[in-house]
């Protein structure tokens, strides 16, 4: 176990930096996140940690509420991410506050809620995964429900889907084969690129717990469906936009990200075919994939 | 002159090209906005207590 003072993470061409201006902060990363921890390099957002006392004031304007874990507030242009728990009732145990291109940020960890004694990491899901998402959101890249694959031939596949429609299923399936690489089963960074669009592993994996931080240049798309044979039906680009904006993880509240991403979407299905892919959950439908020329 | 005037009739009767555009998308409200735990990661400071007490926020 490696406890950090501090830590460079990158995810998707993103290099966080996270340090503590704590001195009883102890800094470890967990899961699947210690894949993608890199030399320190300059970081494209800074992360500080300190431990505090929150309290359950207000904190500002509430602009949006998840329904679970967080809420966010607007203050003086910063913005204001509120975390509490179910097990800890209405008493926040986290507050991150982001500069307004969200590359900066300062936590704020309740002594109350921890062990301070304990290693902790600041960055803990969702927070990493909501200060990807809203980095990216002004800078050309989305991320998507969807399971990444790489094969020999030079293709890369993205297959999406919301939870249950077969992610993790198709994963398993390429996952059986040699020279196959998956970059995740559940989760996908979209970027453009040099004018190609490029698909990259996060650490956010699903059941098969495949989290690679690796990236391929993205040459299908395929959203899935199951179904009691194998099929595949070329789509559409409204339908495909349609179907990969109800795929992504938007920040709802932001109309000029929002906007943002339904154009990056527009420009991807351009050039990225996109299907319809029903299957079955057995290898003939990797075969039927592997075919498309 | 018969076939000129049919395909004027025509004309009349066909629609104007619109570009598609997203009008409606169908999301996942709990999915997309990532408020939930993963089925393999929980959230917070108790994230075992959350494990043992059978956490109604699991997600995506």
């Amino acid at each position: 176990m490696s406890i950090h003072s501090s830590l460079f993470i990158r995810v998707a061409d993103v290099t966080l930096r996270i340090t503590t201006d704590s001195p009883h902060m102890k800094v470890q990363p967990e899961g699947a996140i210690k894949e993608f921890i890199v030399f320190p390099t300059k970081p494209d957002v800074t992360v500080q940690a300190v431990w505090g006392k929150l309290s359950e004031r207000t904190w500002g304007k509430n602009i949006f509420d998840s329904g679970g874990l967080w809420q966010l507030y607007q203050e003086r242009g910063s913005y204001l991410f509120c975390f509490t728990s179910p097990t800890l009732g209405a008493h926040p145990y986290k507050m991150a506050s982001f500069s307004k291109k969200f590359s900066q940020c300062k936590i704020l960890l309740d002594c109350s809620s921890f062990r301070p004694e304990k290693p902790v990491y600041p960055l803990e899901y969702p927070l990493d995964e909501l200060t990807l998402t809203h980095f990216l959101a002004t800078r050309e890249g989305v991320e998507v429900h969807a399971c990444g694959v790489l094969v020999p031939s030079g293709g890369a596949y993205l297959f999406v889907g919301q939870s249950g429609a077969g992610k993790t299923t198709m994963a398993r399936l390429y996952q059986k084969l040699s020279q196959v690489k998956l970059l995740s089963d559940d989760r996908i960074i979209l970027r453009r690129k040099n004018n190609r669009v490029w698909m990259y592993g996060t650490p956010w994996h699903g059941e098969a717990e495949i989290a690679c931080p690796e990236k391929g240049r993205l040459t299908k798309i395929f959203f899935l469906r199951h179904g009691e044979k194998n099929g595949l039906v070329p789509l559409g680009k409204a339908e495909a936009v349609s179907r990969l904006f109800s795929s992504c993880f938007p920040p709802f509240y932001d109309r000029q990200a929002v906007e943002f991403i339904l154009a990056f979407f527009d420009e991807v299905v351009k050039t990225i075919p996109c299907y319809e892919l029903t299957f079955s959950p057995d290898e003939r439908v990797v075969a039927l994939v592997d075919g498309l020329t | 002159m018969k076939r000129s005037a049919k395909g004027k009739k025509e004309n009349k009767e066909k629609k104007p090209y619109l570009k598609p555009e997203v009008k409606q998308v169908a999301l996942r409200p709990e999915e997309a906005v990532l408020g939930f735990c993963k089925t393999t990661v929980v959230a917070g400071p108790l994230s075992s207590a959350c494990a043992t007490l059978a956490c109604l926020s699991n997600g995506s």
